[in-house]
């Protein structure tokens, strides 16, 4: 069988467009579930700081701990099965410096308990929405989405903040995990 | 005109060959995801990686997740092989076609 330079270019094509939506899909499938981890941890400590606002500091690193141990233990898992690692030292050296940025911004801009509840979500959407020019349209989406949730939160919810975070930014994450693992 | 892959080379074949190389190791794809990736419908995805496998390019595993059937494809070594050559085989046509008058 012989074909035309024609017919080469477009089946080259058509395995490029191949290659780019497996490398999507399998980007998806890793950040899903990091994004329900996140989502679940978010969740709770909304809910905590809520209840118990004097304790929202540590109830805080508390999550940030446990969320970043958890990320190390999906990718672990994720790399056996795909021979892909999602986090490793050198994503845990970027979320360092994206922490230490936020912090020398909280401290520089003296926020009250409000306005960290509504830095720190919008921040890291930043950091998503970013994310999502490159790898997937979903980022973009989510980060857009979360962002916008979190300041009409911050403008007119009212007492009810930290709950409506909960259901906004870790319900949010939750949802954006689950309906990646499905596109 | 160069001589290509016709196992290879048919289109909804062409894009699973493709997939299943794109990952790494020895991975394979559900066939769920495979035909979501593919845009093809069930039958014709069957009938094609059937055509695969009895040509030793992918190998297909079926296993039982719980109560549900699960169906696995995964290239071969022999398929990415093929596939390599294939690919190689499309761009020597194309430079070809370029060097011409």
């Amino acid at each position: 069988m012989s074909i035309e330079s024609r017919e080469a270019a477009a089946a080259l094509s058509d395995i490029e467009d191949i290659v780019r939506r497996v490398r999507q899909s399998r980007i998806y499938q890793l950040a899903s579930l990091l994004l329900i981890m996140w989502g679940a941890l978010v969740f709770a400590a909304n809910i905590g700081s809520f209840l118990w606002p004097r304790t929202a500091g540590y109830i805080w690193i508390a999550v940030n701990v446990a969320g970043i141990a958890g990320s190390f233990a999906i990718s672990a898992f994720g790399q056996a099965r795909t021979g892909v690692r999602s986090f490793d030292g050198r994503a845990l050296a970027a979320l360092l410096l994206f922490f230490a940025f936020g912090l020398f911004t909280c401290w520089l801009g003296h926020f009250g308990p409000r306005e960290l509840g509504t830095f720190w979500p919008i921040y890291f959407m930043l950091m998503y929405t970013i994310a999502g020019l490159w790898v997937g349209k979903a980022f973009v989406a989510i980060g857009l989405s979360i962002t916008a949730l979190t300041l009409i939160g911050y403008f007119f919810v009212g007492p009810w903040f930290e709950p409506w975070m909960a259901f906004v930014n870790g319900g949010g994450l939750m949802l954006g995990g689950l309906w990646m693992r499905r596109s | 005109m160069a001589e290509i892959d016709d196992i290879i080379h048919q289109p909804l074949r062409l894009r699973i060959m493709a997939a299943l190389n794109a990952l790494p190791g020895a991975s394979g794809l559900e066939f769920s995801r495979l035909k979501k990736l593919t845009g093809a419908t069930d039958g014709n995805l069957g009938a094609h990686i059937e055509t695969l496998a009895k040509a030793g390019y992918v190998a297909v595993d079926k296993a039982f997740v719980g109560k549900k059937p699960q169906t696995t494809v995964t290239a071969t070594a022999a398929g990415r092989g093929a596939f390599a050559r294939h690919v190689a085989t499309l761009q020597e046509i194309i430079a070809g076609a370029a060097g011409k008058p």
